[in-house]
């Protein structure tokens, strides 16, 4: 061990002094920039005052102004916007040069405009020429000042936390409080995102008609659905044995019997068939019109069909037949016309595969369709996820999916009593692998399939008991209903109910009721309304009434609040109510062990993809175009959770966004970036060589492609991501109007993009924003427009090296990765404080909370800027505990 | 929206933004609440399916059976087809050149769908549709009057993905089924008894009622600050109350009484000329008494067979559909020219009554405040491009009529796909350019009031309209 430390130390210090003595020398590996970078942190150093210094509020630069704007302006532009003559109502020497604090910025923007866009002085006015060198000292001048005043005048102002929940979090919450699990919410309006990309954010959550009636539309169709009325309707069921299939061909004359003489016939390998497993026997198979086994009560509609009255699963029949599905192949049941409208569709499949070679995988899809005329079809994919089949043939699993009927696009004439258009429903079962060739593919070989519709697991469901639960009083309506309410709306609200508070939904209750057959439809209407009341809606954090408790602090139970919002995107569950209500919650040992047990519930994988998303702007990829593989489109939106969720669950170091030497990939992905030997549709942890070029989040294919124009790299998109998102120091927005790239222009055409950008920059209106965006967006560009790798472009060499504001160079993307890793470590972690706790609060951060972020982001460094140990700092922060 | 809500939502939005984005958005803010016209502007979209009959030049039919008119923007002249509209030569314009550019290689049956709502949705697959014209136009008249559209078709409901039998599509692109009996429509609209509406009404008030004295007592435990978010709230639930109200007033309000002489509520398709008058005539007379101002009505589905086919029986021919497949057989262009004209024979008399009624504000005639608008998702056998399309009337709306219409470039003479009766049209390469027919949508849109630049993916009027 000693030997080891002092090795590294040596290495270190080799290092260091090779830096020192020589840039030119061979840079150190991106681990060791990491150690490197680490040691000039501001925030590790001993006097914490100095980390402070640098993030002190801005302050307007009129120095620069009386030095060297202020003149020229007087030269070019006095004599028609001064005291003589005053064109457009402008007098430049009455406008004030603090833009932070005076009253001009709007007048300074139309200058700013003006002289971006070379519109002034007049073209005519030689007398007033401005140099370009002038203009681009005011222009420049202009822009820094205009976004610091922007930046000012929104972060002067205190946001509350006090906000509706979002579109996605009242989704969850609905979903957890009633125990459902489909997405319940898609009615609602999308939200905006804030200027920090946040959807969660106070000030941009607005309450509308449209939004309030979509709540109780909303609410009282997921209580309908999660509550039952009257007895247990008799499902629908299909029973599809492919033995019974075989026995049937096989009497019909269709099994081609094997060979006697030789081995077996290999069965074909991309065709569907019935097999008989002992025999080798095989039969192609069509599947035809499916008929239910059990059809429900005559007053269905249907007759003459064949019924049974055995509701249990039906037996199959003896022997080893089975369907063969081969990659890609589907299974396309008729299931005819009489699936209810409405409940879950429980679709079991007893399956296997036919080898167990772990290169392949294969995993089953649901498909439902009808093709009620000529060109009037539609096949939509009805199961949320495929379910992979890991189960040997010899010993098969049951594969279950639960489709609710009356969500999914249906056959609308189903119910027709004439032929036309067509009334069948089909369900498809497809098969999704990457079964290779060679001799023995991976197959799927099905038993049995059953349907049952509606299927319940029990009756009545736990979700209606869940809400109308056993109790002695039931016999009493009153009493009862209290009972039902109380525990109810404690949920709902998160937080104990008085008896007062009861007595209104009570009330509301008398009302409803004689307009109601059964006590439960009527309490569900009142429920209903119990889902549109704002504490529901909302965050409330409330002025405390009480004298002892601190008027800056949230209570428990709003800690509890914003403690499951923050992790689960959702409502706080019974147990963090308990703790809440008891007081305990916030205990040091306590906190800690809810932190831990929340992190490692399913839900907490709403953080991740929630932050992730929104961190790092991926809804971009909505509006992209180009990628045309769905399953290439999914694995590059999944990248950046997954590796962010396995920092997180790892407890790792934030330094991996920046670069780390291992990837998440799944085999869709890593085909994409040419890493071999991972297969199957899940990501997984993979170790990588430099390489491989990748690492990291930067390089994502996903931040790669969204941040392109559909056809090659987008350096400025791209520099202009990284500042904002990574670095959290946004450029200036453009000047409106700016004019495209000329791409008509033979001589523009010529160029190579970064001589374009040269050619662009050049302008001296253009040169001060572009030189602090580009040259971090042009060191991508090794990463076309899907974020493939590439070295040449139309085979010239790609160029990626660049030269930043500060005359640092960045040699392409493995420069710039080291650039932020010695350089830049204090500013990546303390954006990612910022955005996480931006996050958390559900606000904007304000001048006000900059004290209390780097106190946080200098105790996160200390913890060796480990992720999972910052929610907790963040959780436990005055920041967080604080209205 | 009231105007209060307004005045909050733009407060709140400049919080939102900072001071340096407000100015360019206060005139977006203050254009948005418009008062109820005294006039109303009116809005009705016929659908026909499967196109029109379009022979080559070199075919002898040509002469008397193409659709299109000849000749220029106002000297145009109508074939035998369109020739029973030339009474009404000043009150309507004729287009050519639109589609929409998501459908052009899209078989003609699947297309009916996105007739009025431009969406791409595709041939096959998954399936979504978006908006259509007249629920946009809805959602802002919707609440002037009692129903806030009036949706029909010949057969009724919502049909299939891609054999929509329904032209009205709501926000999200699901689609609003239709009514197709006369009998439904007219109790609908002029003998609705209202009880469960009301009954439904009353436990909505008293649900609002609890809504609002339940924020109030939170309101009292918030800061200052956080009151001023949670008025939003407030004002969502009272702004819920106005339109309860609203809709009370409608209940208690008695159903207009209206003249039933031109009515056959029993009449059924098949009794063509009964049935398609009776429609119309309830389409006005839903407009005459104010009981809507958007109404669609959709001749059959494409791809025939059902009761749509019928309809040609008014001419005393079979199959409506069939017309479209037998045009190389004898008579063949002028039996399905004859069923077209028909089409536009009704589609006449229905604007002649509208213009023959003065509007009942005293503001020039109905139809001078109504844009009717007629037309297919075919020209050409199941061809889903150069859209055969009629309008009418909307003087008051700034329609200026009289006019032949063309646009885009390279088919001024309507030959393009013209004389095909088999599938290598629709599958055929696109040689000629054509207009985004959103684009009409937006123009019709901003005329009927609402404010708007894009409509179905497409952004920006059509200009010459």
């Amino acid at each position: 061990m000693k030997t080891l430390t002092i090795t590294m130390l040596l290495l270190l210090g080799s290092a260091c002094t090779i830096l020192a003595v020589d840039g030119q020398e061979p840079p150190v590996t991106l681990e060791t920039a990491k150690v490197q970078g680490r040691d000039k942190s501001r925030f590790l150093k001993a006097s914490r005052e100095t980390a402070k210094a640098i993030d002190a509020v801005p302050k307007a630069d009129v120095a620069f102004f009386q030095e060297s704007v202020g003149p020229i302006l007087k030269k070019s532009c006095l004599a028609c916007h001064g005291p003589e003559k005053s064109e457009g109502r402008l007098r430049i020497d009455q406008l004030d040069p603090d833009l932070l604090t005076g009253p001009d910025v709007e007048r300074w923007r139309e200058v700013f405009n003006a002289l971006s866009k070379s519109e002034m002085p007049p073209e005519d006015a030689a007398d007033y020429k401005l140099a370009d060198a002038d203009r681009g000292r005011i222009v420049d001048w202009l822009s820094g000042e205009l976004n610091t005043a922007s930046v000012v005048r929104r972060s002067r102002q205190a946001h509350s936390s006090f906000r509706r929940l979002t579109k996605y979090e009242y989704n969850y919450a609905l979903q957890d409080l009633l125990g459902l699990p489909y997405s319940l919410a898609s009615t609602l309006p999308p939200e905006t995102a804030s200027e920090d990309g946040f959807k969660n954010s106070s000030e941009l959550l607005q309450m509308s008609v449209m939004q309030f009636e979509s709540y109780r539309e909303i609410g009282l169709k997921a209580l309908k659905r999660a509550t039952v009325i009257g007895e247990r309707p008799q499902p629908v069921t299909y029973f599809i044995s492919m033995q019974e299939e075989m026995n049937k061909a096989v009497a019909k004359g269709d099994a081609k019997e094997p060979d006697k003489n030789k081995k077996p016939a290999k069965r074909p390998r991309n065709q569907q068939q019935l097999l008989n497993r002992e025999t080798g026997e095989s039969v192609p198979f069509v599947a035809g019109k499916t008929m239910p086994r059990t059809v429900p009560s005559p007053d269905h509609g249907v007759s003459g069909q064949p019924t049974s009255s055995i509701a249990s699963t039906p037996a199959a029949p003896p022997g080893s037949g089975v369907l063969v599905l081969p990659r890609s192949n589907e299974l396309k049941l008729d299931l005819d016309r009489f699936l209810p409208d409405e409940g879950d569709m429980r679709v079991r499949i007893r399956a296997g595969r036919s080898t167990m070679k772990p290169d392949e995988y294969a995993s089953l899809r649901l498909i439902f369709s009808a093709h009620t005329s000529n060109n009037a079809n539609f096949s939509n994919v009805v199961s949320e996820r495929d379910i992979p089949v890991t189960a040997s043939a010899d010993a098969p699993q049951d594969i279950d999916f639960n489709i609710p009927l009356g969500d999914i696009q249906r056959n609308p004439f189903r119910k027709l009593t004439t032929e036309f258009p067509r009334r069948d429903e089909f369900l498809h079962i497809h098969n999704v692998s990457n079964a290779h060739g060679g001799e023995d593919p991976l197959q799927v070989f099905i038993e049995t399939i059953e349907i049952t519709a509606p299927f319940y697991e029990q009756w009545p469901p736990k979700t209606h008991t869940d809400i109308f639960f056993e109790s002695n009083n039931k016999g009493d309506e009153q009493i009862y209903g209290r009972e039902v309410l109380s525990r109810f709306l404690r949920r709902v609200w998160r937080r104990p109910v008085s008896d007062q508070e009861v007595d209104q939904f009570i009330g509301l209750f008398a009302k409803y009721r004689p307009g109601f057959a059964t006590f439960e439809e009527a309490m569900v209407e009142v429920l209903a309304t119990a889902l549109a009341t704002p504490e529901f809606l909302y965050l409330t954090q409330r002025v405390g009434t009480d004298e002892t408790q601190s008027t800056a602090r949230i209570s428990d139970l709003e800690f509890a609040s914003r403690l499951s919002v923050f992790l689960w995107s959702s409502i706080p569950d019974d147990e963090l109510l308990q703790l809440a209500e008891k007081g305990t919650l916030r205990e040091p040992e306590v906190l800690t062990a809810q932190l831990k047990r929340m992190l490692a519930d399913p839900r907490s994988r709403r953080f991740s993809q929630n932050f992730v998303e929104q961190w790092l702007g991926l809804d971009r990829m909505n509006s992209v175009t180009h990628v045309t593989d769905s399953s290439l489109r999914e694995a590059m939106l999944e990248e950046p959770v997954a590796f962010f969720d396995e920092v997180l669950r790892q407890n790792h170091s934030i330094m991996d966004f920046i670069h780390s030497d291992y990837a998440m990939l799944n085999e869709r992905l890593a085909a994409h970036y040419g890493i071999p030997k991972v297969y199957g549709p899940h990501f997984r942890k993979v170790a990588i060589t430099p390489q491989t070029n990748r690492g990291g989040v930067l390089t994502s294919a996903a931040i790669m492609t969204m941040n392109s124009d559909g056809k090659d790299s987008h350096p400025l998109k791209r520099g202009v991501w990284i500042l904002k998102r990574v670095l959290d120091d946004p450029p200036p927005p453009p000047p409106p109007n700016v004019p495209e790239v000329d791409l008509t222009d033979p001589e523009i055409l010529k160029m190579t993009l970064k001589e374009r950008i040269a050619n662009h920059r050049s302008k001296p209106a253009c040169i001060s924003c572009h030189a602090k965006i580009d040259p971090w967006g042009i060191a991508f560009e090794n990463y076309d427009a899907l974020g493939a790798f590439r070295t040449h472009v139309k085979n010239v060499p790609v160029d990626a090296s660049s030269e930043l504001f500060n005359h640092q160079t960045l040699a392409g993307m493995d420069g710039l990765k080291r650039y932020l890793l010695a350089d830049r470590q204090d500013q990546f972690a303390r954006a990612i404080v910022h955005k996480l706790s931006a996050y958390a609060l559900g606000r904007p951060l304000s001048f006000g909370d900059r004290a209390d972020i780097d106190d946080l982001t200098g105790e996160f460094r200390r913890r060796e800027d480990k992720l999972e140990d910052l929610i907790h700092l963040i959780v436990s922060s005055h920041l967080f505990n604080s209205k | 929206m009231n105007n209060k809500s307004v005045l909050l939502n733009r407060r709140t939005f400049l919080q939102g933004t900072g001071v340096a984005l407000a100015l360019p958005w206060l005139e977006t803010f203050a254009v948005g609440s418009q008062a109820n016209d005294a006039t109303p502007k009116r809005f009705v979209s016929v659908y026909h399916p499967d196109g029109v009959g379009l022979p080559l030049k070199t075919d002898p039919a040509w002469e008397d059976w193409s659709w299109f008119p000849r000749g220029g923007e106002a000297d145009f002249k109508l074939t035998k087809v369109l020739d029973v509209l030339e009474p009404l030569r000043s009150d309507i314009t004729i287009y050519s050149g639109l589609s929409h550019p998501a459908a052009r290689s899209v078989h003609g049956h699947s297309n009916a769908d996105q007739y009025l709502t431009g969406a791409p949705v595709g041939g096959e697959g998954s399936y979504r549709n978006s908006i259509s014209l007249d629920q946009a136009y809805a959602e802002h008249a919707g609440d002037f009057t009692r129903h806030s559209s009036l949706v029909m078709s010949t057969n009724g409901g919502v049909g299939g993905p891609r054999g929509a039998q329904t032209q009205s599509f709501n926000r999200e692109g699901r689609p609003i089924p239709a009514m197709n009996r006369p009998k439904q429509i007219f109790d609908m609209l002029f003998v609705t008894s209202g009880k469960d509406a009301a009954e439904k009404l009353a436990r909505s008030k008293r649900a609002l009622d609890l809504l609002v004295e339940n924020t109030r007592s939170l309101n009292r435990q918030l800061s200052t600050r956080d009151q001023e978010t949670l008025r939003q709230y407030l004002d969502a639930v009272r702004d819920t109350e106005l339109k309860l109200a609203k809709a009370q007033r409608w209940i208690d309000t008695p159903v207009p009484q209206v003249d039933t002489q031109n009515l056959h509520l029993d009449a059924e398709p098949k009794e063509a000329r009964l049935y398609f008058q009776t429609m119309y005539e309830l389409i006005y007379l839903a407009f005459l008494s104010d009981s809507t101002r958007a109404a669609t009505f959709q001749l059959g589905r494409e791809n025939g067979e059902g009761p749509h086919d019928l309809l040609s029986l008014a001419v005393g021919l079979n199959g409506a559909h069939g017309l479209t497949h037998e045009v190389k057989k004898p008579d063949g262009w002028k039996n399905l020219g004859t069923y077209n004209r028909y089409q536009a024979e009704e589609f006449g008399r229905f604007a002649q009554r509208l213009k023959d009624t003065p509007e009942p504000t005293g503001k020039g005639n109905m139809l001078d405040n109504t844009l009717a608008m007629h037309g297919s998702a075919s020209s050409s056998f199941h061809l889903s491009r150069n859209y055969p399309i009629i309008s009418a009337g909307g003087k008051n709306l700034g329609f200026n009529n009289g006019r032949y219409l063309k646009f885009g470039k390279g088919n001024e003479d309507n030959q393009a796909g013209a004389g095909i009766d088999t599938d290598a049209g629709w599958t055929g390469k696109i040689e000629v350019e054509e207009l985004p027919l959103a684009k009409l949508f937006v123009t019709i849109l901003q005329r009927l009031g609402v404010e708007t630049d894009a409509f179905g993916g497409s952004t920006g009027t059509l200009s010459r309209v």
